[in-house]
């Protein structure tokens, strides 16, 4: 019925930045509606997360329990279930992240509560919620309304807002954990990145190549490309889910984030859990669709088929080096 | 080992100038394809039918258009399948699509089901997670590897950064695939002989036990309208004949970048 | 009459797109075609998919559908791979003649092993060097004579595709020397292996395109073959021939539309992008218009192909003028819409990386093979206006 509530996420012990990015929206929200804003963070030794999170928040609920030690969606639900019954919120905003993904929908499902889901900005009026998320791997904006209700969830993408501190010192408050029951699921363990031969991350220019590329056997063409550039090779998902390149190759959120000067996309779209992980100084796109949402965030923009433009380019960068 | 798994048929906008009409696309003239995701989907599904025996349902909400992406789980292996179309489901969002999609699950026999993790249309990423909430469900989402033991599913999932998760559930279970889990077959000629001759069973609302207030316009949310994304960054778009192109952007990448 | 595909037929043709696509990228046909290598990987997945024998019934290997499935299969595979396609689709040429005319016992042999690709390709060895298309007029030079259990066979067939790798061979041979007319003295037989056997010697002609397919002479000297090797009774081959021919035709249509799509989408794709004098080049009538001719041609001629094809799958039979028609058309209007591409393009057209010059360099084979356009035309007029002696 009131408050917006933010679900923080945390992982390993580090909290993750889509905590803070969605506690400045919801400040944004807050401040705009006269809404107080609380923060919500469940797990094992949250203490820590609490006192970090009360710079951004009026409120922080922590939850803290040694059963919480490893994720668990359904754990989640079953406790944010009783959080939902205790506090009526009128707003929960979860992370559109493997985490949060994982366990918004059922519990919107199971509390009949509506739901939306990676949304890039929302509005508040009064109690009215309005959502803007995107379809068609973000070729279109949506608008989405709220059947009106005490409650909304909404789950944030990553990377939209800025994760700052908004500087308020928040009240702590230790919530004991709702009892719940055992869940089917069992945590195994975490399996971390493999450590490749090549380090994408460390890049100051990048030939990026994806599904445009058309085939396995254009590869090495690339690969020598980059190579006459001073550049490496990194790729797109699809590449990797063709097992063209190896995933330590991947820009994106499920892969790497890359910081160089120079991003040269080759035939990537630009689904946004790519460009999400391009933070270029200058972003060079080479597509057939002038209408890619890779042009979205590219400097330069060439449209053309990439299979003669590269080649072509060699010569010319090869030119440019031989005249130093 | 009875396999359920979900299929939605949904434009190919990869190349398409795409239109707005209204709350929706214009769709005339756009091919159609079963989402990219479910079809690694079914691919796991066939693939687990093959090694532990059972039988795979395959399940759509839609109108008969939506029969070519049951084909096609026919074609790949699928025994049987299952077309939910009623012209109230129309509006129905995430929620409300796993409301209908469990509504028609729980009436089959089934072990482990299995949904895409999203679909390239409205790209919810929700559906099936919902649908496990409904039908009371172990599940995990986003598994990009999936082993089955003894009644347990061991499954990995994707999480940020390279890191992956993994997790054990009891059968029977809901899982939902992220591409690049295997490598889905081509559909052969055998296939398709194979799926003309099975029926596509094909229910209305009344027939599947789902509360019809939830659903279609109904949901939880409604899409009010749609627009062309803002431009973010106004790109520079080199034009010229292919050898000049490549000129311009030598210079560029020598002078901005400073790269050699 | 309805003219739409229905389920199967769209779903078949979705299937082949798929595969062709992803299998058949312009850098591995112009691989292909650089190296003049015969597609050997991709026939054995085509085999498997059930592409190439999915006209062939059930109980010997295939798939059991007809030739308008198979027409569908050849038009996807012919729109990426061009003359790659029509190597693919080459490789069952004269196996209709063995599933029509051939014993139980040979196709329960070598029909399954041909479905699987294990016995392909497949050559027919009709034409012969100083007669061509004309089997009719004289005996036939390349002569079988009985001799105990065996034929001893003599003589050289020549634009033979496929004979220096293929398994099996249909071979049309003058039985009978005397006969009145010649034709009714020509029997087929089919060679199994025969690279493997005395007196057969290939060699290969070097041709302007479709690279992927060697096209060879096969030179006969006292070549033995067992009698039950013959295909169909002794002195009817030439009408198992003719009919086979009539039949393939209408495949070799398929090819014509296919690789006429396939450049005509690159032409449209090219006129979409490329500028010239300040405007996309598509914005210029000449191209414009140039580009709705090609459409309304490849359309004509597929509606053709389709036509003779249901015909086929309905009366198991094609009047020989149909099949003309389609088999002349499909190919001409191809060769026209490759010109028709390469002008589009301009100068790149003539550069092979843009792959344009493959597709005008290989729809200009199809007007040759299976007899020219004039040999077609001979057909048709003799249809409606008779002997006119």
């Amino acid at each position: 019925m009131s408050g917006i509530f933010v679900v923080a996420e945390h992982r390993k012990g580090v909290l993750r930045d889509i905590t803070f990015e969605m506690l400045k929206k919801g400040r944004e929200l807050a401040g705009a509606s006269g809404e107080s804003l609380t923060a919500l963070v469940i797990g094992k030794n949250t203490g820590a997360f609490a006192e970090r999170i009360a710079a951004s928040a009026d409120t922080v609920i922590a939850i803290d329990d040694p059963k919480l030690e490893n994720f668990n969606g359904e754990i989640y639900q079953n406790i944010l279930s009783a959080i939902i019954d205790e506090h009526k919120p009128l707003l929960i905003m979860i992370g559109h992240t493997a985490a949060g993904m994982d366990f918004a929908p059922g519990l919107a499902a199971a509390k009949n509560i509506a739901i939306t889901t990676d949304c890039v900005d929302l509005k508040l009026d009064g109690q009215k919620l309005t959502a803007v998320r995107q379809l068609y791997s973000g070729k279109i904006n949506a608008e989405i309304s709220f059947k009106p209700a005490e409650s909304y969830i909404v789950t944030l993408r990553s990377g939209i807002f800025p994760p700052e501190p908004s500087g308020t010192s928040g009240k702590l408050l230790s919530a004991a954990c709702p009892d719940f029951p055992e869940s089917a699921k069992r945590f195994i363990e975490y399996i971390e990145a493999a450590t490749g031969t090549v380090d994408i991350t460390q890049a100051d220019v990048l030939v990026s190549v994806g599904q445009g590329i058309g085939d396995v056997k254009n590869i090495p063409m690339m690969e020598a490309f980059a190579q006459a550039l001073g550049a490496s090779l990194s790729c797109s998902r699809p590449v990797v889910d063709r097992k063209w390149l190896p995933q330590e190759r991947q820009v994106g959120s499920s892969g790497k984030t890359v910081k160089p000067k120079v991003y040269l996309a080759v035939g990537i779209s630009g689904a946004f859990q790519h460009l999400t992980a391009v933070k270029a100084d200058i972003i060079i796109a080479v597509n057939k669709d002038p209408r890619a949402p890779i042009f979205n965030i590219a400097d330069y923009g060439i449209t053309g088929d990439l299979l003669q433009i590269i080649p072509k380019l060699q010569d010319a960068v090869l030119k440019l080096k031989g005249g130093n | 080992m009875d396999i359920i798994v979900c299929v939605k048929r949904v434009p190919d906008t990869n190349e398409a100038d795409i239109q707005i009409s209204g709350n929706f696309i214009n769709t005339k003239g756009l091919p159609f394809d079963v989402n990219e995701w479910d079809k690694y989907a079914v691919e796991e599904a066939v693939r687990l039918k093959e090694k532990y025996g059972g039988t795979v349902t395959a399940i759509t909400i839609g109108d008969s258009e939506s029969d070519d992406a049951l084909r096609r789980a026919f074609a790949t292996g699928a025994d049987a399948a299952v077309r939910v179309s009623d012209d109230i489901f129309n509006g129905s969002d995430a929620v409300a699509s796993a409301k209908i999609l469990a509504g028609a699950i729980s009436d089959i026999k089934h072990d482990l089901v299995l949904f895409g993790a999203q679909a390239s249309d409205d790209g919810y990423g929700a559906t099936g997670q919902a649908a496990a909430a409904i039908l009371g469900l172990p599940y995990a989402s986003l598994v990009i590897k999936l082993e089955a033991d003894n009644g347990k599913i061991r499954a990995t999932r994707e999480l940020e950064a390279g890191m992956n998760e993994v997790v054990e559930l009891p059968l029977p279970a809901l899982l939902t695939i992220q591409s690049g889990i295997n490598e889905p077959r081509y559909i052969s000629i055998m296939g398709i002989r194979k799926a003309s001759s099975k029926e596509i069973k094909v229910l209305s609302a009344g027939e599947i036990s789902v509360n019809t207030a939830e659903i279609g316009n109904n949901s939880g949310t409604k899409t009010e309208k749609l627009f062309l994304p803002p431009v973010l960054k106004q790109t520079e778009f080199l034009t010229g004949s292919v050898d000049e192109i490549a000129v311009k952007l030598a210079q560029i990448l020598k002078d901005k970048g400073g790269t050699f | 009459m309805d003219f739409e595909f229905n389920n199967e037929q769209r779903d078949i043709q979705k299937a082949v797109r798929e595969f062709a696509e992803a299998e058949m990228s312009r850098e591995y046909m112009l691989e292909l075609d650089r190296t003049s290598t015969y597609p050997a990987d991709l026939l054995k997945k085509a085999c498997d998919l059930g592409f190439l024998c999915i006209d062939i019934p059930e109980k010997y290997g295939g798939v059991g559908y007809g030739l308008t499935e198979k027409a569908i299969v050849f038009e996807e595979l012919c729109r990426m791979g061009a003359g790659v396609g029509m190597s693919l689709g080459g490789s069952c040429f004269g196996l209709k003649v063995l599933l029509n005319s051939g014993t139980e016992e040979q196709k329960n042999r070598i029909l399954p092993r041909a479905c699987s690709g294990e016995g392909l390709p497949f050559s027919g060895a009709f034409t012969e060097p100083d007669k061509g298309t004309d089997i009719v007029t004289f005996p036939l030079g390349t002569t079988a004579v009985r001799k105990g259990g065996k034929y001893i066979i003599n003589g050289t067939k020549t634009f033979i595709t496929h004979a220096d790798i293929s398994k099996y061979v249909i071979l049309l041979c003058q039985t009978d020397t005397n006969a009145k007319p010649s034709y009714k003295g020509q029997t087929t037989f089919i060679l199994e292996n025969p690279l493997d056997k005395p007196g057969y010697t290939v060699s290969s002609f070097e041709k302007m395109g479709w690279q992927t397919s060697h096209t060879t002479q096969i030179s006969f000297s006292d070549f033995e073959l067992p009698a039950e090797n013959i295909v169909g009774k002794e002195n009817q081959g030439f009408y198992n021939v003719m009919s086979f021919l009539t039949e393939f035709r209408i495949e070799t249509a398929a090819a014509g539309v296919g690789m006429a799509q396939g450049v005509y989408e690159k032409a449209v794709n090219y006129a979409k992008t490329r500028e010239a004098f300040g405007q996309k080049i598509g914005k210029f009538q000449s191209i414009s218009h140039k580009i709705a001719d090609m459409a309304t041609k490849i359309e004509t001629a597929r509606l053709l192909l389709y036509k003779a094809a249901a015909i086929f799958d309905t009366k198991h039979d094609v009047p020989p003028h149909i099949s003309s028609m389609a088999k002349w058309y499909g190919a001409r209007m191809a060769v026209e819409v490759a010109d028709d591409a390469m002008e589009i393009f301009g100068g790149h057209g003539y550069i092979i990386e843009n792959d344009v010059a493959r597709f005008y360099r290989d729809t200009r084979m199809l007007e040759l093979v299976e007899g020219t356009r004039e040999a077609q035309k001979n057909t048709i007029a003799a249809s409606i206006l008779g002997r006119l002696d």
